[in-house]
């Protein structure tokens, strides 16, 4: 008989990869680090919130393996959970520089963003992702998407990023579960009650004939062993996310208003004749657009009137030696989950090559010379739709959360302004990667993981309960001013609003631009954490637990 | 959500630490810790309320079948008092595993 | 002076024969004509058998029953195994059935309850399913039939395959006593793969409009098994099946006893048991037998139905299964439930309340779920004379007439899911009985038909106890920290186990850090596929792989 690694619990799937006797836990349950933010709302904690950190050898080599327990709150990615994730990253980096061959290994059985703590959630992934972009350089950041709950949400972004994904049958991988789909798009677009649809979509099967898995293998702790091995020493890398021209040219070969199945887009994905896109510049025209604060602020910013563009929901413009980028929205996209401004595979992947050709220009600039990039904010959520589940949107996604990543690791300064929402996915691939978020103190702005309807229906609350909780918890906020208690937000502008168009409010942008821009100092995303609101209040967990994580590494 | 204090006498002073179990549905995760008390401290976090009574049954009896001293913590996601008692038997275990 | 008519009903049957050959061609009606055919067949106040068990509906026909008009059709008195669909109970609501006799209500159980105490359904009574299909022979001989088939062909003859079930009975029933026999077919063929019932019986054919409804009951995805379960199963094997060397068995549906069926080729293959044990067995085709059966623990399955997903796998161990000789399986839901009571040597099932004294019904809180089978297995049969070494091994020593008994096991956590003790004070049913105006308390299995009931606290051996009060006491002893457990202290148990009227898992060499679920043979859906060897497919809401 096998052995099952499925079947196994977090902790024991770290501990039998690794050398009898090697491992070493870091932050047990007996250091009792409970998140501060379940108790408060009536839910159980779990003394390690769900994530095993254990250090230890394979085979003679040194191993962290950051395991996720599926079967405590989802694997939802919470404040404590995920510094514990970016702590150790950040350790494994440092050993790396300093010439300590370790590598990571990342056990993925996650929803994603853990919905009581969603704005911790989401920071933690955009900080989680950003420890990855930096190791990959150094080792191959490996994945195990053992199954059960599979890889979803932010994480499943979070995966795409890595260098080489190892998973069973038993896994899925997708951005938005089925049931959120059906909440957001209608049974038609995605029924969750139908279980073939949903693996064969969803599951590893269809993931690694389309290339979103690297390797399938038996649930079997041996092979799983084995793996890891081969990949730690052919420093295995897949280059997901670099496969910007490879998407684009598929979503130009397909009709967006058909939807796909199983066969027929394999079909497509294996005939792919692959060009190279360069997104020209935004012009000026007197074309009508559809509306939004992203559109405006852009269009105020550069001076661009009716920007049009080749993609019509992703403008960019370089203006005063920065580089604008803006995901709009456009009422007549051919995309039918793409009207209102979400951000879908085009969007990602746009963004993606708009990033990486900005990089490749600059490559040799020194670094102080290089373009800074505004990102202009204004996504109310990423895609719901089956074709987007069906071809990955969570590695569209990721390939422009990698690009901006990188493009900060290179040197170009990253500032977000949020003149609208910012939620969930689209966030995180348009927003979260900036070490400078600048927000407008305005409430019609939503900051979330999730719409209140879907967050209502996976929480198992109607929509007035769920107003109600979250209305005077910041980690779960709603609302820009609760947000900025996390100590997120670099600035937040008073007495301007979303749809202001006078001199005075593009004045005072321009200059929060500037004065944010002026002291970016650091590559990383560390401000987050380490300003005063953040150290007293906002992140004070997320604190204590580097603060931990840096006392116990070397012990 | 509830918490509950309980506190038993016993005899054998734990010397080791123990942890088993996953906060998963119908589930739960029990520490035990080595005290200098003289008696066992339970802190006790369970999702399913109005049941300390059960509680105070499934810890009587096993404290009087194994009067550990020690200190306790355990989440508790709603799991039977059968699951209870298994845990902890197996956090016993547990502990003789490490001596 | 006017002769006596002896065949009053057959031109009964006749009168209303012709009143539908205008719709029939052969025996077959159209689809669309299903309604029409059933008014013009149907008298008010007729005896009307549908049928439908846990697993298999007549849902076109039900479907229709629910449409003829109340004017024309009423007061059918309704004979049913199982009221499974909502339209079983419209009809009482349309005024077009008043009365009923059943022996199962599982999903519309709590709606009986209500429909009984507001007086919109009068209930006959409640049965177990053998003692419902003896009384279609005796005093409830129905007047019309309404079954389903597979296919048909165009005589009529028709073919039931793996869900034969109780068609068979129900239609012997009718045929033979001029009722009218109406059959809904899922196809109608020009040759069958067998014939399971003869056109002769058979009066119309309707095809259907889809399939009837089938339900993959005893399908149970080893992944939900808990280690609590399979710590009681291991308790089984060892204090039970392997102590009192089992040779037959039924299974009641559950996890705890899938768990018993996953234990077998690991655990029990441990002990040395195989080939000693449970070589027989009167069981459904239940996937997570599959292991044991590839394996070589199993000799021989009959069945009461089929299930869903297994009929290839059926189909391809003709030496285990009773399979036809075109190749499908034949399941006989009365001849099943006849060798259960009989010819097994025990019965091992669940249920949801037990009382002080060991009487055990799954009839909770105004739900009236009924019998089904269990009390047929779960009971001892007083007419049986053969003897097994399992029936044998409870014969009492101090009476000299004394003979063997059948093993009657309830394995149950002492709280269930819903964190509720399992052990009561008093059952609820005996509220029920009074709200349903019911003459007998609705008991699933009685105290006395008990031998031995299964906790995760150890095993209470029933039969060995002499008074009551020592069988309340060995009860109590396995009750865990229930109300009714509490009230056992340790004096009484070791006395009990030192009498070995009671064994914790320690008295049996069972260790409790053992229960893990790596014990099972198969840890979930695709194991089993993989055990089948391809063979096994599940149906879609199991589907939990790629």
């Amino acid at each position: 008989m096998k052995n099952s690694f499925v079947e196994l619990h977090a902790r024991e799937r770290a501990i039998v990869l690794l050398d009898k006797g090697s491992n070493r836990e870091l932050i047990d349950p007996y250091d009792n680090m409970i998140s501060p933010h379940l108790m408060p709302q009536g839910i159980v904690p779990e003394s390690d919130d769900g994530i095993i950190i254990e250090k230890g050898t394979l085979e003679g080599k040194k191993l962290v393996i950051i395991s996720i327990e599926g079967n405590f709150q989802g694997g939802g990615i919470g404040e404590v959970s995920g510094a514990k994730i970016v702590a150790a990253l950040e350790h494994v980096l440092e050993d790396n520089k300093n010439g300590i061959e370790e590598y990571p290994i990342i056990i993925l059985d996650t929803g994603g963003v853990r919905l009581q703590e969603a704005n911790y959630g989401l920071l933690s992934i955009s900080e989680i992702q950003n420890q990855i972009v930096a190791l990959k350089k150094y080792v191959p950041v490996i994945g195990l998407v053992p199954g059960r709950v599979g890889s979803f949400g932010g994480m499943s972004i979070t995966n795409a990023i890595m260098s080489y994904i190892i998973g069973t049958n038993r896994a899925r991988i997708g951005l938005n579960g089925p049931e959120v789909i059906e909440q957001e798009a209608g049974v038609r677009e995605f029924d969750s009650s139908d279980k073939d649809l949903i693996w064969n979509t969803l599951g590893t099967t269809q993931r690694q004939a389309t290339g979103l898995i690297d390797e399938v293998i038996d649930d079997d702790i041996d092979s799983f062993k084995k793996a890891i091995l081969s990949a730690i020493n052919e420093k295995k890398d897949s280059h997901k996310t670099e496969r910007t021209d490879f998407y684009l040219s598929l979503l130009d070969s397909l009709d967006p208003s058909e939807k796909l199945n199983i066969s027929s887009y394999q079909k497509i994905f294996d005939n792919v004749k692959e060009q190279e896109h360069h997104l020209p510049q935004a012009v000026a025209s007197d074309k009508k657009h559809t509306k939004s604060r992203g559109r405006q602020w852009f269009e105020q910013l550069t001076g661009i009137k009716n920007a049009d563009s080749d993609v019509s929901t992703v403008l960019h413009a370089k203006k005063d030696g920065f580089e604008y980028i803006a995901i709009v929205p456009d009422e007549n996209n051919p995309f039918p989950r793409v009207r209102h401004g979400e951000v879908g595979l085009l969007e990602g992947y746009t963004v993606a090559s708009v990033v990486n050709d900005l990089i490749n220009s600059e490559k040799n600039t020194p670094k102080e010379e290089k373009t800074p990039i505004i990102m202009v904010v204004d996504v109310p959520s990423q895609a719901y739709g089956y074709n987007e589940e069906l071809i990955g949107i969570h590695m569209a996604l990721a390939a422009s959360a990698n690009a901006y990543a990188k493009a900060r690791q290179a040197g170009h300064k990253l500032i977000a302004f949020v003149p609208g929402d910012a939620v969930s996915g689209g966030f995180l691939a348009h927003g979260l990667q900036s070490n400078r978020l600048i927000a407008l103190d305005d409430l019609d702005i939503t900051v979330q993981a999730m719409s209140k309807a879907s967050a209502a229906r996976i929480t198992q609350r109607t929509i007035a309960e769920l107003e109600e909780a979250t209305k005077h918890v910041p980690a779960m906020a709603y609302d820009i001013e609760n947000y900025q208690k996390l100590g997120a937000l670099y600035t937040l502008i008073k007495g301007v609003k979303g749809y202001d168009s006078d001199e005075a409010s593009i004045s005072k942008v321009r200059a929060a631009i500037d004065a944010a821009l002026a002291d970016d100092d650091d590559e990383t995303l560390k401000f987050r954490y380490t300003n005063k609101i953040a150290k007293e209040s906002g992140r004070k967990a997320t604190n204590q637990i580097r603060k931990m994580m840096d006392e116990q590494w070397d012990k | 959500m509830e918490k509950l204090n309980f506190k038993f006498k016993g005899t054998e002073q734990v010397k080791n630490k123990a942890h088993v179990g996953v906060v998963a549905s119908g589930d739960l995760e029990v520490i035990i810790k080595p005290t200098t008390n003289s008696e066992s401290t339970l802190n006790i976090v369970t999702g399913s309320d109005g049941f300390k009574e059960v509680w105070q049954s499934v810890l009587k009896r096993f404290f009087d079948r194994y009067p550990l001293i020690a200190d306790f913590e355990i989440n508790d996601f709603g799991a039977t008092p059968g699951v209870v008692n298994l845990r902890l038997t197996q956090a016993m275990e547990a502990l003789e595993d490490e001596k | 002076m006017s002769k006596k008519n002896w065949a009053s009903h057959r031109q009964a049957k006749d009168e209303k024969m012709q009143r539908v050959a205008p719709l029939l061609e052969g025996k077959f009606a159209k689809t669309s004509d299903v309604v029409k055919i059933l008014e013009r067949l149907l008298n008010s106040g007729d005896k009307v058998v549908l049928e439908g068990d846990n697993q298999k509906q007549a849902s076109f026909l039900s479907k229709a029953l629910a449409s003829v008009d109340p004017e024309k059709v009423h007061d059918l008195h309704m004979i049913m195994s199982s009221i499974s669909r909502p339209e079983h109970l419209d009809i009482f609501e349309d005024g077009i059935a008043s009365k009923m006799d059943f022996s199962f209500a599982g999903p519309q159980s709590t709606r009986v309850s209500q429909m009984i105490a507001d007086g919109s359904l009068k209930i006959g009574d409640i049965h177990t399913y053998l003692e419902l299909y003896a009384r279609l022979f005796i005093d409830l001989i129905p007047n019309v039939v309404l079954v389903a088939a597979d296919k048909a062909d165009k005589d009529g003859n028709l073919y039931t395959g793996y869900n034969t079930e109780e068609t068979p009975v129900i239609v012997e029933s009718a045929a033979f006593k001029d009722g009218i026999v109406i059959v809904q077919t899922n196809e109608v063929v020009d040759k069958l793969p067998r014939v399971d019932i003869p056109g002769d019986w058979v009066d119309v054919v309707i095809p259907a409009d889809e399939p009837y409804q089938l339900e993959p009951l005893f399908t149970r995805d080893p992944q939900h098994i808990t280690e609590t379960q399979i710590l009681m199963g291991m308790l089984a094997i060892r204090g039970i099946y392997e102590k009192h060397k089992v040779q037959s068995v039924n299974h009641g549906v559950g996890y705890n006893t899938a768990a018993i069926e996953l234990l077998l080729p690991t655990y029990g293959e441990q002990l040395g048991l195989k080939g000693k044990i449970v070589p027989n067995w009167e069981i459904n085709p239940t996937p997570t037998l599959i292991p044991a059966i590839e394996s070589g623990w199993v000799q021989s399955v009959h069945s009461f139905g089929g299930e869903v997903g297994m009929e290839k796998y059926i189909a391809a161990r003709p030496d285990v299964f009773f399979v036809g000789k075109d190749g499908t399986m034949r399941s006989n839901r009365a001849f099943g439930q006849m060798a259960g009571q009989y010819a097994l040597d025990m019965f091992v099932g669940s249920t949801l309340q037990i009382d002080k004294y060991g009487n055990s019904s799954t009839v909770t809180e105004g739900r009236l779920s009924g019998f089904g089978g269990a009390p047929n297995m779960g009971s001892n049969p007083t007419g049986r004379r053969h003897s097994t070494p399992a029936w044998q091994s409870l014969k009492p020593d101090d009476n000299p007439l004394g003979k063997g008994q059948k093993l009657v096991v309830q394995m149950v956590e002492t709280y269930g899911a819903n964190k509720r003790p399992v052990f009561v004070d008093k059952l609820d049913a005996v509220e029920v009985r009074k709200e349903a105006k019911l003459a007998n308390v609705p008991i699933m299995i009685y105290s006395e038909d008990t031998t031995h009931i299964v906790t995760e606290e150890g095993i209470a051996y029933l039969y060995k106890t002499s008074s009551m009060a020592e069988r309340q006491a060995a009860i109590a002893a396995i009750a865990g920290v229930t109300p009714l457990g509490m009230t056992s202290d340790t004096a009484t148990l070791n006395d009990l186990r030192n009498r070995g009227i009671v064994a914790l898992p320690e008295d049996l060499g069972v260790r409790r850090t053992d229960a893990k679920r790596s014990l099972l043979a198969a840890q979930n859906m695709s194991d089993l596929i993989e055990w089948s060897k391809g063979l096994y497919n599940p149906p879609a809401k199991f589907r939990s792989w790629s």
